[in-house]
């Protein structure tokens, strides 16, 4: 009885001391400290309607942010994504605007996502190329394929049908259906990365590939699928973004890379590769989605958006380091103490 | 001698130059009026900015690090000359001076985080980059004018600085590259601190061992990067007659793009700013000879990435043995059988 | 000694057919065959660059051979990537452990099974069981030591259902009692029908556990025997390059005045892997520290280089205090240390000879602008002295052999012109010829009169070299032997913590 009792709270201590260590955390405990803080200041950001209006807003970063999540985990980058978003919501947004089936739109823009994603992927991991390198250049040559599509031009008028996509709510709730289906979405790769045999390879070829390789784990298709998804992400992010928006420009999507970068990084992503979470990559990104509102609620002008993210960035991922450094060399120092064992001196000199 | 010869050959440079021998021809060919000097050398005003900090942004990749704040700084900078000599009174020259050291400040703050928190480079400078834009709106609002519209009506004096040609056909931006290319290539391949920072760049553990101060060299690249990035507003600046918050914002990725085709790995350890200046030289006179053929500035983004991708997957395949290899076996194969 | 099928009356496991390997113009197999018998453990020795790894990873698919055939139960088979080797039942435990730092143990070592997870968490269990291990399955790989790595790997090994299954030198860093917990496990599996290849460079491990011995040198096989027709003489000569006779170089003894003052003094240091160490180091004297690995050695000569914080204690070089100094501080003031691990902390793979040469002195060459021609001067000087391989300044570090390596750094830690110069494993995988002019280039140095410590976990070495050893044991220093009362076997007695009979 007894031992059975201490082996259950053994395992209630140590889901509790999972949960503290999760990385996770962190994010979680800031984005409650900020949204607590800034319902002090003002009551009304607390209101229901605007923390639902919050969730929603953060729906595109959040989708890209899953994306570009899996190839962070897999140590690599991808600085397209914006572009590709860009690039999905011209399509989806001109082939609707000229009457297409929202469907065939939808279809169209994820298959091109799909294609940016496989070209970076046969770049990065069979040609060699360096990931920023290759993705960068990925980058500029979509960007400029979105001017020679539009002609430039904005695409506008889209039906009213393609824009309530983004608008229909969950019975009973303020929350959109998109937004419930990307955290579907979060939760089914969640469980994919971290229960199924196939879905820990990503997070095995971030933290060590030579590793990986003579565990016969297929660290190119690995890598290549980790691109694809997130190609087809940021073209769902794109055609959501076109949904929402109700317009597209050639320059849609710009700096997306960074912000969903940023994203994943506030929720405890590593940029070395191996760690981190999808559901923490969607936490960030409600971050990143709240800091603009916030900062009209405690009435300052939005113009510091840019300020107060940058600073988040720079606070949390270096608290991070140091804390993870400290905790590093306190480890070492203990067990490098206990290894220092009091021997019997006698019988010396 | 002869093996000199085919050292020269196989080096990166060589093939940039020839690049850029190429595509003036080409330019010139598709249109006469691209090789008269005044408008080649002229060229530079449109991309001097590029090619002044990705010469030092080479530093920071030679440390195995990396920086995509620079574009940001440029805005910050520009902005804080403006603000500083319209609504506070400050000489343009005290202004620009103070430009120069709120980039490097800028520069050694991210630049700090780097070496001693151990933070990816990327990570931080991508904070850098909101963090630095971000003050730039900060200090526009500092102003008067309204933050669209920048501030303009600077002194003749400083105008002037970017309008002046020698002999009316090469411009003062083109004399400012060259001499900071060889600043840059005196500080990074002929002194000791060029030395420390290749070091750092190959192998940071063992150059702790030689008791190099590792973190302090790192630091430093960030600074003189944010320092160059200083100075590109300052030319834009003056060459614009406006002072804005986003005159930075797309450079970014042509920096890197620059800084990488012209052979730097971005592992750090390897990289010349020959290279690097070729390089930004390739890829400015690319956009510009295409746009003055008649090619929508809009659609330029796109041979600069094919040719950085392009450039960097023959380096890369060249270097990777077992492809090289296959592809040997086939041509033998396939030459066997003929 | 069992020896299960000594005429082989079985098919092997897995054949090797006149395999030739080069990197390069440098031909690593010359021709190899060899056959792998169910039931069998074969160990394979040989001195370093003898082929043994690239053997090894041809065999696991990691390199491709140049020609030859492979064989897996009598079929011809092209293993061109691990993954088709590890589907033909070949698993290696490399020598360096390649985990997953941010993953559980158990993560580690379950991955890319494609089995039941309950089922295999059970197997794991009753395997550690077996073997005795204490090893924490949810603790992350980052925090476990090299030895408990190294357990790790073994445990993946062991897990797979391989026919064949190579260890690498596995026992490197391993404490006594988890070698035997091993050996007990590869017994068990030989009984189970494995072919089992032990890489070794520990002879005696080769009589305590193999059924037949190989040796390979420079490339190809030189013996190929089981294990009752050979002895250690005819192991160790099957060690040493066929081109060099073992040489005696016993250091010339010099006199030692321990009269005047240390130049070296350590007085009741503590601090992170070691405790209440004194000693002291007198000019023109070699002084050994000897123990095993995770002895605490390495921590204690770092942390005097300023790598690490000393808690209590005074380090004095030439009458001043560097207690607590930084790198940069404590080299000035005349100390030089030559790591232990070359690759991760000594060395500059892709810069060039010179480089390498001079950058511990790096702020002597020239006051802004660096002094070409002076470095060149430096290098070549130490080229020319320590007889260094090379094609000229400017080659490349990397391309050097891993003994010419090792005298460049050596070199460069002479540059500083040093007091005291502190050598932590000096000729760790470097082939033997190498390892005589390391010796005699230890030797010239302290005829100059520098003062020389030397950590080795080469028992040979300590003895062959010192005037005087310590040995460490659990970060303490545990005995101290006279130039003249050294031996191996007392030496090893006190590495493993038996002094004077007594644990």
């Amino acid at each position: 009885m007894n031992v059975a009792n201490n082996g259950k709270q053994s395992k209630l201590k140590r889901t509790l001391n999972k949960l503290l260590h999760a990385r996770e955390l962190t994010s979680i405990i800031f984005l409650v400290l900020m949204f607590a803080v800034v319902g002090i200041i003002n009551s009304n950001f607390l209101s229901v309607s605007n923390l639902t209006l919050s969730l929603n807003s953060s729906v595109v970063y959040t989708i890209v942010a899953i994306g570009i999540a899996l190839v962070i985990i897999t140590g690599e980058i991808d600085v397209s994504v914006g572009a590709t978003l860009g690039m999905a919501a011209s399509i989806s947004a001109t082939m609707v605007r000229d009457g297409s089936p929202t469907w065939l739109a939808f279809s169209a823009a994820i298959l091109v996502g799909a294609l940016i994603g496989l070209i970076n992927g046969i770049g990065v991991s069979i040609l060699k190329v360096p990931s920023i390198i290759m993705t960068l250049g990925v980058n500029s040559i979509v960007r400029g394929l979105i001017y020679v599509y539009t002609d430039g031009k904005w695409v506008e008028n889209l039906p009213f049908d393609f824009k309530t996509i983004s608008q229909s709510k969950l019975p009973g709730t303020g929350i959109t259906l998109i937004y419930f289906s990307v955290i579907v979405i979060a939760i089914i790769v969640h469980l994919f990365l971290n229960r199924t045999q196939r879905g820990k390879y990503f997070a095995a070829v971030g933290d060590n590939e030579g590793g990986a390789t003579l565990l016969g784990i297929p660290v190119n298709a690995t890598r290549l699928s980790a691109y694809v998804i997130c190609g087809v992400f940021s073209a769902i992010g794109g055609v959501l973004y076109a949904s929402r928006v109700g317009f597209v420009t050639p320059i849609s999507g710009n700096g997306y890379e960074m912000k969903v970068i940023a994203a994943c990084v506030l929720g405890g992503v590593s940029m070395a590769g191996g760690v981190g979470t999808v559901i923490g990559a969607s936490i960030g990104s409600l971050i990143m989605a709240s800091i603009s509102r916030v900062l009209v609620f405690i009435g300052l002008s939005s113009d510091y958006d840019n300020t107060i993210t940058g600073c988040l960035l720079i606070i949390i991922v270096v608290f991070d380091a140091v804390m993870q450094r400290r905790n590093a060399v306190t480890a070492r120092h203990e067990r490098l103490r206990a290894r220092t064992g009091n021997v019997n001196l006698g019988g010396i000199k | 001698m002869k093996r000199n010869i085919k050292k020269l050959i196989f080096r990166w440079e060589f093939a940039l130059a020839l690049i850029l021998l190429l595509e003036i021809i080409v330019f010139g060919r598709l249109n006469p009026r691209f090789l008269k000097p005044r408008v080649l050398f002229g060229s530079i005003n449109d991309f001097v900015s590029i090619c002044i900090i990705s010469l030092f942004v080479t530093f920071v990749l030679i440390t195995g690090g990396m920086d995509i704040q620079a574009g940001s700084i440029v805005g910050l900078t520009s902005i804080s000359i403006g603000v500083l000599w319209n609504d506070f009174g400050v000489n343009i020259w005290v202004a620009c001076i103070l430009g120069l050291l709120i980039g490097a400040l800028s520069g050694a703050f991210s630049g700090f985080l780097i070496a001693f928190t151990d933070v990816q480079p990327m990570v931080v400078t991508l904070g850098g980059s909101f963090l630095y834009s971000g003050l730039a709106m900060v200090v526009s609002n500092l102003s008067e004018v309204e933050a669209y519209k920048g501030i303009s009506g600077f002194p003749q004096a400083f105008l002037a600085i970017t309008k002046g040609r020698i002999n009316g056909i090469i411009p003062f931006q083109f004399l400012m590259f060259v001499a900071l290319s060889f600043l840059a290539y005196f500080l990074l391949h002929r002194t000791k601190y060029g030395r420390k920072i290749f070091l750092c760049g190959v192998n940071r553990k063992a150059a702790e061992y030689c008791g190099i101060h590792t973190r302090k060299v790192v630091m430093s690249t960030y600074m003189l990067s944010g320092m160059s990035a200083a100075l590109a507003g300052i030319i834009l600046t003056s060459y614009l007659g406006t002072a804005k918050t986003d005159l930075g914002k797309e450079l970014t990725m042509p920096i890197i793009t620059a800084v990488v085709l012209g052979g730097t790995s971005n592992l750090g350890g390897k990289g010349t700013i020959l290279g690097t200046a070729l390089a930004s030289l390739v890829i400015g006179i690319l956009r510009f000879g295409l746009s003055m053929s008649g090619v929508n500035t809009q659609y330029l983004d796109i041979p600069v990435g094919a040719l950085l991708i392009v450039s960097v997957a023959i380096r890369s395949v060249s270097s990777n043995d077992r492809l090289v290899s296959f592809i040997k076996h086939r041509f033998k194969r396939s030459y066997q059988k003929t | 000694m069992v020896i299960s099928n000594p005429a082989h009356s079985e098919k092997p496991t897995v054949s090797a057919r006149s395999i030739h390997k080069s990197f390069g113009s440098n031909e690593v197999l010359k021709g190899i065959d060899i056959d792998l018998y169910p039931g069998e453990v074969l160990a394979l020795v040989g001195g370093n660059g003898a082929g043994k790894s690239t053997l090894m990873k041809i065999l696991m698919g990691i390199y491709q051979a140049d020609s030859g055939r492979l064989f897996v139960d009598g079929v011809e088979t092209k293993i061109n990537k691990p993954s088709i080797a590890l589907a033909n039942g070949i698993y290696l435990v490399p020598q360096e452990p390649m985990l997953f730092p941010n993953m559980s143990v158990e993560e580690n070592i379950i991955i890319g099974f494609n089995e039941n997870k309950a089922e295999l968490r059970n197997r794991l269990k009753d395997t550690i069981q077996t073997l005795g291990w204490e090893l924490d399955l949810k603790r992350k790989a980052l925090t476990l030591s090299i030895a408990e790595q190294q357990l790790v790997e073994i445990l993946r090994g062991l897990m797979r259902k391989s026919k064949l299954l190579i260890f690498d030198e596995p026992t490197s860093s391993l404490t006594f009692n988890e070698v035997e917990a091993l050996f007990t496990m590869i017994n068990l599996l030989r009984q189970q029908g494995l072919s089992i290849i032990y890489i070794t460079h520990r002879l005696n491990e080769v009589f305590q556990i193999a059924d037949r011995v190989v040796i390979m040198s420079d490339g190809l096989i030189t013996l190929n025997a089981p294990v009752e027709e050979v002895n250690h003489e005819i192991l160790v000569r099957g060690l040493l390059p066929t081109n060099i006779e073992y040489q005696e170089n016993k250091i010339c003894s010099i006199d030692i005045n321990r009269e005047c003052k240390p130049i070296f003094e350590v007085n009741q240091l503590t601090g992170y892997g070691f405790s209440n160490i004194s000693f002291k180091v007198y000019l023109g004297e070699i002084l050994g520290i000897a123990g095993i690995v995770g002895a605490g050695r390495t921590e204690l000569v770092t942390s005097i280089f300023g790598k690490d914080d000393i808690i209590n204690g005074k380090v004095i070089l030439d009458g001043e205090d560097i207690t607590g100094l930084s790198t940069h501080e404590v080299m000035s003031k005349g100390l030089s240390y030559v790591p232990e691990d070359r690759f991760l902390n000594g060395m500059f793979r892709i810069s060039s000879v010179a480089e390498n040469t001079t950058a511990s002195s790096v702020d002597s060459l020239g006051h802004i602008a660096l002094n070409k021609k002076r470095e060149k001067e430096i290098t070549n000087y130490f080229i020319d002295t320590f007889r260094t391989r090379v094609t000229g300044c400017e080659q490349e570090m990397g391309s050097l052999s891993g003994g010419n390596q090792q005298k460049v750094v050596i070199g460069r830690s002479i540059t500083t012109k040093p007091k005291l110069l502190i050598l932590d494993e000096p000729t760790r995988g470097i082939d033997a010829a190498a390892r005589a002019d390391v010796y005699a280039i230890i030797n010239k140095l302290r005829q100059d009169g520098m003062a020389i410590l030397i950590i080795s976990s080469d028992m040979e070495e300590i003895v062959e070299l010192s005037d005087r050893v310590l040995t460490m044991y659990s970060g303490q220093i545990v005995a101290e032997f006279n130039r003249e009362d050294v031996n191996h076997d007392s030496l090893m007695a006190a590495a493993f913590g038996i002094v004077g009979g007594k644990v």
